[in-house]
């Protein structure tokens, strides 16, 4: 326990090469605790045992709704900052009363705007934490009022996106390979250049697409709502583009490993599934889930067609998915859920239910079927 | 900050290293539970060091490392005489002889057969000078070809099913061989709209390659499989690059079928050869485990024509799509990668060897490259009929794909 605490002292600042020896009692007791567990086994052991003062930037519309709830039955004291548009908590299908009801009584709220720098930073120095979760950080002029305001931080765990890697014919992404300084994600890098730079205890997380229930993002659901109108799924290109998916619920699990984690100091880390899966594949991925027939997959060169600022397909139309093996191996996590097993999870709890976040709209899918049609 | 986090990372290695050899008992090799002949391997040893303060946290964690596994062994290898893999052998053997282990290379068929002057066959000289032996013979009967001395390892490079293989299993049995390795293949794994296969995944039951796995692992207490894709590598006894080399350095366009977005593997075969290595210093990590025998990044079939482009130092390469039914082509002989993806991840490797990929396509396409061009094979005069033929089904001047 002391050398936990020498530890813990160790980490509030990057620490010159020797200070990393006295991390290594624990690295080494966390290794064998680690080893003890089966592989995926549903007991996390995280490696800090205390509890923690966390605010949360976010954690009302997705990950961190899951997330939130783990780190309250880890113990920890939760904050969740926003601008109080979504209900602070909401009863997850799923979840019992007496657990939301738990939940709900525990978690605090502290309403604000993050764009508001100023009010960042006055209420969170009032408050102090000793850890922060950005979850919806995009630039990093929003994350300068936080750290100005917390100099006692210990460890600030950052959202990005696996969209600033440079595109590349080599894959998959690894968190050593080169990011994209034009991407459209480049904030995200700046925000992570931004927490090197100060000398934050930081650990950026890098998701590629995230699926589950309360997705926002309509990228289960865009399949889903041409599953349930029995309409046939237009694919960009030949349909072998490879992308990858990654439970909203294994992503929180991993933003909670981190915490308190020496071998998450000052690391990036790339958080998915373990499998890719070409778009061809998900379509029919997505109808194993719903118990939906297996799909007519229809596929068109997008260049054939002008759609305006409509979106005619939820991914890029390339390939993107990235290595979790440093995850996997550093961190002792791995996802739970494999690709049918997860979009079931997401369709049993959601679509699947009646709820969704975007009406469907089928423009696009026929202006493709209609020129398809037309040149049989 | 990349710096700072690479030398993080290898300080936390010294530090745990360190940390657990000094709980056990004081340092230093003499003082350990390692007999004394371990300071009479002082290659072996410093190679291992090496290796262990390389290798990611995972690898000590996944096993304590038996010192005792750094004894000498003595290695058949069985050699296929011909195709992609035969230059497998040739990198193990090299490594194996490196680290002070006795090596004996059977190869199939006769010493005087023309097969013998392709490479690696034709550079079988450096096995020998350094202190390997090669002989000629038949699978069947491995005795006859490699005597009676005993042997720790036997690793089979030649059998494609049981009808080739059983014969040398069941002789490395009698024999008493602690250790049987296998070249298998990747080519093995049933298609899959979820890339990469991984150990594990379901395979095509009626290849050859699977009844040979699943007899080995009857047999032996200690067996490995080892299901590589394609590899580059000097020696090679199959062209890979020099396949795209040879339409680069004329000028020619290069044909690929399908959208070119297909993902492949391949690897150098240094990394294949690492991979056989340790399982051979760390046969209880690899016992019973089948191992993808890759490197640990796909590369897509247009992204190849463009890296060996690059290598070529040639601004930008004629890369033709095409549809090989609508041009009246069999892929399979128009193309020398599947018309597919086709990709495999080395995890069980890196998990329970403590393996790591070195394989840098661009970085290893310029060395091939360099040998290419030093060969004079790009002066040769050379017929294009198929690659002809599909241009002209395609019709139009093809487009400039700029590297």
């Amino acid at each position: 326990m002391a050398a936990t605490a020498s530890l813990k002292s160790s980490l509030l600042l990057p620490s010159p090469i020797s200070d990393f020896s006295g991390a290594a009692v624990s690295i080494s007791a966390q290794k064998r605790r680690s080893s003890w567990q089966p592989r995926g086994a549903r007991v996390q052991v995280s490696a800090a045992a205390d509890s923690k003062n966390i605010l949360v930037m976010g954690g009302t519309r997705f990950i961190g709704v899951f997330l939130s709830r783990i780190l309250v039955k880890e113990g920890h004291q939760v904050t969740l900052f926003t601008r109080g548009k979504a209900p602070i908590t909401q009863q997850l299908p799923g979840e019992s009363d007496a657990e939301h009801a738990e939940f709900s009584s525990k978690v605090q709220h502290l309403k604000g705007d993050r764009q508001d720098f100023e009010f960042v930073k006055s209420s969170l120095a009032a408050r102090g934490y000793d850890v922060v979760y950005d979850i919806n950080g995009r630039e990093a002029v929003e994350v300068e009022p936080i750290i100005d305001a917390l100099p006692n931080l210990e460890q600030y765990i950052y959202c990005s996106s696996a969209g600033v890697y440079l595109k590349s014919d080599i894959l998959p992404h690894c968190e050593v390979d080169a990011v994209d300084p034009k991407s459209r994600h480049k904030g995200k890098l700046e925000t992570e250049k931004l927490l090197t730079s100060r000398g934050v205890n930081w650990t950026s997380i890098r998701p590629v697409y995230i699926y589950g229930p309360l997705n926002y993002n309509p990228v289960e659901e865009w399949f889903f709502h041409r599953l349930k109108a029995g309409r046939p799924i237009p694919i960009p290109g030949a349909g072998n583009q490879i992308t990858q998916l990654g439970h909203v619920k294994d992503l929180a699990r991993a933003f909670n490993l981190v915490l308190g984690n020496p071998k998450a100091s000052q690391q990036i880390f790339n958080i998915s599934g373990a499998k890719y899966v070409t778009f061809d594949g998900l379509a029919r991925a997505c109808a194993k889930a719903g118990g939906f027939p297996e799909p007519e997959l229809v596929h068109y060169n997008p260049k054939d067609f002008d759609f305006g600022k409509k979106k005619a397909f939820p991914f890029r139309d390339q390939h993107f998915f990235a290595s979790v093996e440093k995850a996997i191996s550093e961190l002792g996590w791995t996802p739970e859920f494999d690709l049918v097993e997860g979009l079931t999870d997401s369709y049993n709890l959601d679509f699947g239910r009646g709820t969704f976040r975007k009406a469907a709209d089928f423009t696009t899918d026929d202006m493709i079927l209609d020129k398809k049609l037309a040149t049989v | 900050m990349a710096l700072c986090a690479a030398a993080a990372s290898t300080a936390t290695a010294f530090a745990s290293s360190s940390l657990s050899a000094s709980t056990a008992r004081p340092r230093g090799p003499s003082s350990t539970s390692l007999p004394s002949f371990v300071g009479a391997f002082p290659r072996a040893v410093a190679a291992r060091r090496r290796r262990r303060a390389a290798a990611p946290a995972a690898a000590r964690r996944a096993g304590v490392t038996v010192r005792a596994e750094a004894k000498k062994k003595s290695v058949v290898i069985v050699s296929t005489n011909s195709g992609g893999h035969a230059v497998i052998g040739f990198y193990f053997a090299k490594e194996l002889l490196g680290a002070g282990h006795a090596v004996t290379v059977l190869t199939v068929g006769d010493e005087g057969s023309d097969k013998m002057k392709k490479p690696p066959f034709s550079r079988f000289s450096e096995l020998t000078s350094a202190g390997g032996k090669t002989v000629w013979g038949d699978p069947a009967d491995v005795g006859a070809a490699v005597g009676g001395a005993a042997f720790d390892v036997v690793l089979d490079n030649n059998g494609k099913d049981l009808d080739a293989v059983k014969p040398v299993a069941d002789w490395a049995k009698t024999a008493g061989v602690g250790q049987f390795l296998f070249i298998s293949s990747a080519g093995i794994y049933k298609p899959t709209e979820e890339p990469p296969h991984v150990e594990g995944d379901a395979v095509k039951e009626s290849a050859g390659h699977v009844g040979v796995e699943k007899y080995i692992a009857e047999q032996f207490g200690s067996w490995a499989s080892f299901r590589p894709q394609y590899m580059i590598g000097s020696g090679n006894n199959k062209d890979c690059e020099e396949w795209f080399f040879d339409r680069i350095v004329r000028n020619r366009p290069v044909p690929i079928p399908g959208n070119g977005m297909q993902l492949t593997n391949i690897a150098h075969v240094r990394d294949l050869s690492r991979m056989l290595s340790l399982a051979v210093e760390k046969p209880g990590a690899a016992s019973g485990k089948v191992f993808n025998c890759v490197s640990d990044r796909a590369v897509t079939l247009s992204g190849m024509a463009k890296l060996c482009a690059a290598a070529a130092g040639v601004a930008a390469v004629d890369i033709v799509l095409y549809d090989p039914a609508a041009a009246g082509v069999d892929a399979k002989k128009a193309f020398p990668f599947r018309n597919m993806h086709f990709y495999a991840e080395p995890r069980a490797a890196k998990e329970a060897l403590g393996w790591t990929s070195s394989t840098n396509l661009p970085e290893d396409l310029k060395e091939r490259y360099a040998e290419y061009a030093a060969s004079g094979r790009g002066e040769k005069a050379m017929t294009f009929d198929l690659d002809d033929k599909i241009l002209a089904s395609v019709g139009k001047a093809p487009a400039s794909v700029a590297v």
